[in-house]
């Protein structure tokens, strides 16, 4: 009979970091028993749903709604002219602008609000909606980002002088009606002076197209306004509930106590449920107006069509090296198709997000990025799908320059990066344009990817293919898609990250219970990444309670500490920060109750898993649980009861993720149909709380950046209708698309975190969408392709092989 | 979008061309056409129900003639508003030849469509006007026949 339990054993049972936990959330997601912002109902609550705009670019001559308040059910019709009054009818965007919440004489997008329909459910909702008569007036419409800048259709009349001039906006001057902004980073005449001077320069248009993270979960909310105690609660998909209620109250005016905003369950959110939408203010009004709740919920096509898109980019670019393939330097141009307003979510001094991170993972002395923000008639938002503050685009262009540039020096690109990265002793590292990567070890995790996949063997089999294709032999080819990402994620640093001038910063507060379990807050909230399960197992590590014990609670503003949510891969690097930090605070007072029950000075006693023992006599010690007890009953001098803690954390950095992954891909060259034979993706997220949300992590972010590659995007036809606002045309990979996907790890912790953690929810997304395009560029590189735009779909890459002239 | 056929009609080509100018007889033939007034010899109004794939609207309209080539051609230039369901606007050339006692008409028409009509039914929308087209021209070779009997 065992009578001691081993150290072992006692780290097992906490279920602590490193431990591939099982997610407590999926109980009840797998049994539907999830709570979801559409299974809220309460009494007598009203349904409201919008009239939205046929056109991309019309005025709004009239909008009549006697019809409607004749349709039974129907009990209000909100209009620009109703919300006036208020002061409501526009509301200011998260990047500085301001937003219409209902068409206020014109509208600049097809699906902008029009007019808010208000019932006793939804059918008599969408009844009373095909009953409102509009009247528009078609104004031309633009929908191309370079003509919207020489066009002399001023989009946003809203924003011209008032002697018809252009006035600086939110981030400076502006050169044209329809242009946003110019930002810019790096040494503009020194790249030019580098790249005019250099051995060889690679230049090239790189497009990142438009798409849309297309959570399974639309966005929605239920609004109730309590007119006895003047309190409002307002639940809904919030990535960023605190955020929410600081909005709600500015444009309110309703004193933010007096506001409590809930994030339930959310199915998915991706950056789509960042921003403030119409919805939401037109919920709250009608609640108001009505004295009872009512909820909005969109419907697929609404959150197609008008909730926050994703990139949108086009970046031209110019990269040049010695003839030894040493890069020199890097310069990039980028118009950033904003649509109607500029409704993305970068933090206030980054309004093209963090789209200097694009000298990537090597060492290039000198560069130069200028990003021109445009107003055109699509949809606005921007920052969303995985990718958040550009980090995406960033990617992409790099990783897309490097192929074109190997091609220009006639060099295997793999080796091109090779002898290009960053060294590990190079870190901390300044780049070219302003960041300082924390942490890297490019050199080991491409060596691992390479040896793993069998690089030179592949090769080889490429060759023997192409040979075999030029003789008539086979029809497919075959294509190496590589890249090697670094991220930047954990916006952010208070003095350089803010959202409105709410500081980037999060929290945790911690309240452990007599009996030795606890309940913690976060100012983050889980949309499917298992915070429940991973934040508890931190905790486990630091307090010495098991994970089972612990419960995780986010969402709730009248119980959760503020933070500014769940986005940009931010919860770990900095919510998740915090908890180590109040973990550390529970911890420290721990130590003190310990050794007043042991009988020793504070410092003769040390942690160990689940105790604090004497030091060199591990027989004595008193266990987290017996702490936990004696804290609250036990009367111990000079220490108040209790064992709380909370921990508001301001990261010094952000931290830089970083990844190697090949895609091999199979391509028909008649049928334009692939077949991608293997994915081997290695992340270095630095310290792995749970290994296997880390996995289920990847898999989400390369199956939508399988989407994003080869199918998905929110296209445009010349009058501004969105052509793919169904499921029908918008490509959503099923498990008959999705290939197999081979993960690996390398670990280089982030020496500024607590606990050494840099973030992983988005590096999936990030690198799987170059290695995806990148092996279909790679496929025809033989035959004189350098650039062809994404999507590439069946017919794209048809029409690839057809421009080459591989179709006899 | 665009359109073009040619068609012969069992009837000269005077009566052809005066029977495509009289909104009696062109209601009769339009498919879901609920009312048709003519405001003057080259403006009539019109409000017609159209269903393509899931999107079912009525919508209401003007369309201008060009009556300047008669009796070999003439052309026509419309737009219709279906509220939430979307909007179309667009134009016809339409050429009459005789043919003995026939009429051969050919046309070509152009459309742009908007609205939750283009995104639903963009797959559907050629098929449909092809149909519609169809339609319309067989209702009115048997109203000319009629004219013809009577």
């Amino acid at each position: 009979m065992k009578d001691e339990v081993t150290r072992e054993e006692r780290v097992d049972a906490l279920g602590g970091m490193g431990c591939k936990r099982k997610r407590v959330e999926d109980a009840r997601f797998t049994q539907g028993k999830g709570n979801y912002v559409d299974d809220l109902k309460l009494d007598g609550m009203l349904f409201g749903d919008f009239v939205r705009s046929p056109y991309a670019h019309a005025r709004v001559k009239s909008v009549d709604s006697s019809a409607a308040m004749e349709v039974p059910g129907v009990l209000a019709v909100l209009t620009a002219a109703d919300l006036e009054p208020l002061g409501l009818h526009w509301m200011p965007t998260l990047a500085g602008d301001k937003m219409m919440v209902l068409a206020d004489g014109k509208v600049l997008y097809q699906g902008q609000e029009v007019a808010f329909v208000v019932a006793t459910d939804r059918y008599a909702a969408a009844d009373g909606i095909e009953s409102v008569e509009v009247e528009y007036e078609e104004l031309p419409v633009l929908v191309d980002p370079f003509e919207a800048l020489q066009s002399d259709v001023v989009l946003r009349e809203d924003l011209l002088g008032a002697d018809g001039g252009t006035p600086d906006g939110a981030h400076g001057p502006r050169n044209h009606p329809n242009h946003i902004f110019t930002w810019e980073a790096g040494d503009k005449d020194a790249t030019e002076q580098v790249i005019g001077a250099a051995d060889v320069v690679a230049e090239e248009m790189v497009y990142y197209h438009r798409t849309h993270p297309c959570p399974l979960e639309t966005c929605g909310c239920v609004a109730s306004m309590d007119k006895v105690n003047g309190k409002l609660t307002l639940w809904g998909t919030f990535q960023a509930p605190h955020a929410i209620r600081t909005v709600v109250s500015l444009i309110s005016g309703i004193e933010e106590h007096n506001i409590r905003v809930i994030s339930p369950d959310i199915g998915g959110g991706f950056g789509n449920k960042v921003g403030a939408y119409p919805g939401y203010v037109c919920s709250v009004v009608a609640s108001i107006v009505t004295g009872k709740p009512v909820k909005w919920i969109e419907d697929r096509m609404d959150n197609l069509m008008t909730t926050a898109f994703a990139r949108d980019y086009w970046m031209q670019g110019k990269i040049a090296a010695t003839k030894e393939g040493k890069i020199t330097g890097l310069w990039c141009h980028t118009t950033a198709d904003h649509g109607g307003f500029d409704a993305c979510a970068d933090p206030t001094k980054f309004p093209a997000g963090f789209m200097n991170i694009c000298t990537g993972s090597y060492d290039i002395p000198t560069a130069y990025l200028a990003v021109d923000g445009v107003y055109t008639n699509k949809a606005p938002g921007g920052v969303a799908y995985r990718c958040s503050f550009r980090v995406t685009e960033a990617a992409y262009f790099i990783e897309r320059m490097i192929e074109v540039l190997a091609i220009e020096l006639g060099m295997d690109a793999a080796e091109l990066r090779r002898i290009n990265f960053i060294k590990a002793e190079q870190f901390p590292y300044q780049s070219a344009l302003g960041w300082e990567y924390d942490s890297g070890d490019y050199h080991t995790a491409w060596g691992k990817a390479m040896a793993a996949v069998g690089y030179d063997d592949l090769r080889a089999e490429q060759a023997q293919r192409v040979a075999d294709f030029k003789a008539g032999k086979t029809r497919k080819l075959l294509g190496i898609g590589l890249c090697h990402f670094t991220e930047i994620v954990g916006a952010g640093p208070v003095k350089n990250c803010d959202i409105l001038g709410l500081g980037m910063f999060d929290s945790c507060e911690i309240r452990i219970h007599p009996t030795g379990s606890a309940i913690a807050r976060l100012g983050t909230i889980s949309q499917g990444q298992g915070h429940a399960t991973t934040f508890a197992q931190i905790l486990a590590t630091e307090i010495g309670l098991p994970a089972d014990s612990i419960t995780i609670e986010e969402g709730d503003t009248d119980t959760a500490p503020y933070g500014l949510g769940t986005y940009g891969s931010r919860s770990t690097p900095v919510a998740g920060a915090a908890t180590a930090m109040a973990g550390r605070k529970i911890r420290a007072k721990a130590q003190m109750i310990a050794a007043y029950l042991l009988e020793v000075h504070d410092g003769d006693v040390e942690f160990d898993v689940d105790r604090f023992v004497v030091k060199g006599a591990p027989e004595r010690f008193k266990t987290m649980k017996e702490i936990a007890f004696a804290s609250y009953n036990q009367a111990i001098p000079g220490l108040e009861p209790g064992l709380e803690a909370v921990s508001y954390y301001d990261p010094p950095n952000m931290t830089y993720p970083f990844g190697a992954y090949v895609c091999v891909m199979e391509i028909d060259v008649d049928t334009g149909e692939h077949e991608i034979r293997q994915f081997y993706a290695l992340d270095d997220c630095g310290t792995r709380i749970n290994p296997m949300i880390i996995e289920g992590q990847v898999h989400g972010g390369l199956t939508e950046a399988l989407a994003i590659a080869m199918g998905q995007e929110i296209a445009y036809d010349e009058m501004g209708n969105v052509k793919t606002a169904t499921l029908m045309d918008f490509f959503l990979p099923t498990a008959v698309e999705t290939p197999h996907y081979t993960t690996d790890h390398t670990v280089t912790p982030s020496p500024h975190h607590p606990i050494g953690a840099k973030g992983v929810g988005e590096s999936p997304n990030v690198g799987g969408v170059p290695a995806f395009s990148n092996a279909v560029h790679d496929a025809f590189r033989a035959f004189g392709l350098r650039q062809s735009h994404m999507p590439h779909d069946h017919w794209r890459i048809w029409k690839i092989a057809n421009e080459l002239g591989l179709h006899g | 979008m665009e359109l073009n056929d040619e068609i012969v009609i069992d009837a000269p080509q005077d009566a052809v061309y005066a029977a495509l100018n009289d909104p009696e007889i062109l209601q009769q033939c339009i498919p879901g056409c609920e009312e048709l007034i003519k405001h003057s010899d080259t403006e009539l109004e019109a409000k017609v129900v159209l269903k393509v794939g899931p999107v079912k609207a009525r919508f209401s309209g003007n369309v201008t003639l060009d009556t300047g080539g008669a009796p070999d051609q003439f052309s026509l230039t419309g737009q219709g508003n279906g509220g939430a369901a979307g909007h179309a606007k667009g134009g016809a050339d339409v050429k009459l030849a005789a043919d003995g006692a026939q009429t051969t008409l050919r046309y070509t028409a152009k459309a742009e469509i908007g609205g939750k009509l283009a995104q639903l039914g963009s797959r559907l929308i050629q098929g449909t006007a092809k149909k519609l087209a169809a339609k319309f021209f067989a209702s009115f070779a048997e109203v000319m026949a009629a004219q013809k009997a009577g």
